[in-house]
């Protein structure tokens, strides 16, 4: 326990040495935002030649222990104890914090995850330090060593840089799916130091009863997400886009008020208060636009809208406008693939 | 024993209507109305909902200017009991370090709490750093990215939201609560509510009142710092038009820059 405490300026900054990174770990394996972790932390690590040390709190660490050597971690810091099997949220960050008075790493990412964010400002007022949420651009500053720390602000309309220049270590959480996963390679020095812990009782205040695993196929993990809105008109039209979703390999999305109406389940909600996503392609059927959906999806490679509105706002935010009735746009996109689909099966036949 | 509930909120700009300056690039508040944080309406709700069932007394905690009491008297409109405005100056231009550390100073000054609510994040700031930072400078276990929270048989709990399921975490209180956006339908502000809120009033708190010093807190007390602000280049994009006859073309060639893949199912 911390109490009510200041946060305080580093008295000698220049101790401070290497890049920590934070690995979070689902069922034996660390998650893919946390080796995103590793690619941008050895990054930063390596342009002032230091080290990239991961921090691993859990039970049974050994194999991502293993992993993490192999994603070009240089040393991997755990505390195991069949007490830390779950996630939970009081010894994590002890034992992280921990870590850090040990070690007097320069820098601490971790993954902007729920978990991640759930932990972070928690180590970082145990160390009595700074913390940049979410962020997109991460970089140092070569000579000063002073983490950079860019997170989109304002409904992704602007970005902040945010600085940590006098406290210790410049902590930053990072937007999941924007870093670069690294590439895997055996036979890399890695140097393992697990300890066994014996967990205060007085941290263990909380109880995992139950996990029910999604069910439901990520819309973020999707290449191909088609969305549809208040113009499709009817629950069914819903059906029509899950058919042309099946026949691209993607998923379907939706406006708000769609999933308000009952046409479809929250999980496919895109936008300010749904998921943002990111997809190759962004197909919006009947959709007309509006700032709060636009958030959620303006980072796709390519964007189709159609809609019968001439002169619908979406159109500005799309590579194509189909300006013309969903029913008629829809059938015909579905059409035309299965026939693109058909000539190619025809080709490989022959 | 009645449940001493914390519920904290945010007087933030309306996301709506947040216009950002072409020319200085900052962002134009004044344009904008000043609304309750939506995730904050939902993490009132979550508690008014424990209130319904069990005695409990709902105390309003929020950090902001003078007139965030509005933001205030609409919560004790909806069932809270007690509001407190924490307002002075040197509050001001807080990061999330300081900002956790004056609501937990709050809360402390309060004396007995069982269960703390917070909003996920709020609108303006989107960090969900405080709740958890208020939890730890309190040295209270917490579940955070909630979206459904019951109290039963002394134990809070709460159906965390996480990316790849639903984890269902039990504590024993107190403990610290943030809640989805969007996770409940928040109940309206009756009238008679309303009429006592006016009469009860909000009670306003100064750095003087909580006892630290005033370069633990706000600007003084925060370890981050904006450097700069860019706006974000907005990708042009062309909205070439495609009428229906058209589209056969379109799907080739997005087929030949492999946007789309034309791989011939598995049977
Ligand atoms: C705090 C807040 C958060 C919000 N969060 C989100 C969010 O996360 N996601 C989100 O999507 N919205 C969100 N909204 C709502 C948002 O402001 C818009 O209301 C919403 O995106 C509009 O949905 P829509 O495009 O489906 O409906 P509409 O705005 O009603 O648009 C329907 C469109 O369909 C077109 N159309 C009608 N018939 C046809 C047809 N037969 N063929 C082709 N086109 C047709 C119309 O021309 C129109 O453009 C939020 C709002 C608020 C206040």
């Amino acid at each position: 326990m911390t109490g009510l405490i200041n946060a305080v300026p580093t008295d000698k900054p220049e101790e401070y040495r290497n890049v920590f990174v934070f690995l979070e770990t689902r069922k034996g394996a660390i998650v893919k935002s946390s080796l995103e972790m590793i690619g941008i932390g050895k990054e930063i690590a390596e342009k002032v030649k230091e080290k990239l040390v991961c921090i691993l709190v859990g039970n049974d660490l050994a194999p991502m222990a293993k992993e993490a050597g192999k994603y070009g971690c240089d040393k991997v810091l755990g505390a195991e104890s069949p007490d830390l099997e779950d996630f939970k949220t009081m010894p994590y960050a002890h034992y992280a914090a921990q870590f850090i008075s040990e070690e007097k790493p320069n820098i601490f990412l971790i993954a902007a995850t729920h978990d991640g964010r759930d932990l972070a400002s928690r180590i970082a007022v145990k160390s009595r330090t700074g913390v940049t949420a979410d962020c997109t651009v991460i970089d140092i500053d070569p000579n000063e060593r002073i983490l950079l720390a860019n997170r989109p602000v304002y409904g992704e309309s602007t970005l902040a840089e945010i600085l940590c220049k006098n406290h210790r270590p410049q902590m930053a959480t990072a937007r999941p799916g924007v870093f670069k996963v690294p590439d895997a390679q055996d036979g890399r020095n890695c140097e393992k130091d697990i300890r066994r812990v014996r967990v205060d009782p007085d941290l263990i205040r909380k109880e995992i009863i139950g996990f029910r695993p999604k069910v439901e196929f990520d819309i973020t993990d999707a290449d191909i997400v088609v969305s549809g809105g208040l113009g499709l008109g009817k629950k069914e039209g819903f059906q029509v886009l899950e058919e042309l979703a099946k026949e691209l390999g993607g998923v379907v999305g939706a406006s708000r008020p769609a999933v308000d109406v009952g046409w479809i389940d929250r999980d496919h909600q895109v936008g300010q208060t749904g998921r943002v996503v990111r997809p190759k392609l962004y197909i919006a059927a009947g959709i007309s636009g509006k700032a709060q959906h636009i958030v959620g999806m303006k980072q796709s490679d390519i964007i189709i809208a159609i809609n019968s509105d001439p002169d619908a706002e979406i159109a500005k935010y799309s590579d194509y406008f189909i300006n013309d009735d969903v029913y008629a746009a829809i059938p015909e996109l579905i059409k035309e693939i299965r026939k693109l689909k058909g000539e190619k099966e025809v080709e490989i036949s022959t | 024993m009645a449940l001493e509930i914390v519920v904290m909120i945010k007087q933030v700009p309306d996301s709506q209507e947040v216009e950002i300056d072409p020319v200085t690039k900052t962002l134009n508040r004044m344009k904008a109305r000043n609304v309750l944080n939506v995730a904050d309406e939902n993490a009132l709700e979550a508690a008014l909902i424990i209130k319904d069932r069990a005695e409990s007394h709902i105390t309003i905690v929020s950090m902001g200017p003078p007139m965030a009491d509005e933001a205030i008297l609409e919560c004790m409109g909806k069932g809270a009991d007690r509001g407190i405005l924490l307002t002075d100056r040197a509050f001001a231009g807080a990061d999330t370090y300081p900002t956790g550390l004056t609501l937990a100073a709050a809360i402390t000054k309060l004396g007995k709490f069982d269960i703390i609510f917070a909003g996920e994040e709020t609108s303006d700031s989107s960090t969900g750093h405080v709740g958890p930072g208020v939890a730890e400078f309190l040295g209270i276990e917490q579940i955070t990215y909630t979206r459904s929270v019951r109290f039963e048989d002394g134990n809070v709990i709460g159906e965390r939201e996480l990316e790849d399921g639903i984890e269902i975490v039990r504590a024993r209180p107190p403990v610290l609560i943030t809640v989805r956006l969007g996770s409940n339908i928040p109940r309206r502000q009756t009238l008679r509510k309303k009429i006592d809120a006016i009469k009860t009033g909000v009670e306003t708190w100064t750095l003087q009142n909580l006892g630290i010093p005033a370069e633990w807190v706000g600007f003084k007390g925060s370890p981050t710092v904006v450097r700069s602000m860019k706006t974000i280049k907005e990708k042009e994009r062309a909205a070439r038009k495609i009428t229906v006859s058209e589209i056969g073309e379109l799907v080739k060639e997005l087929a030949g820059n492999g946007v789309i893949k034309m791989e011939v199912e598995q049977q």
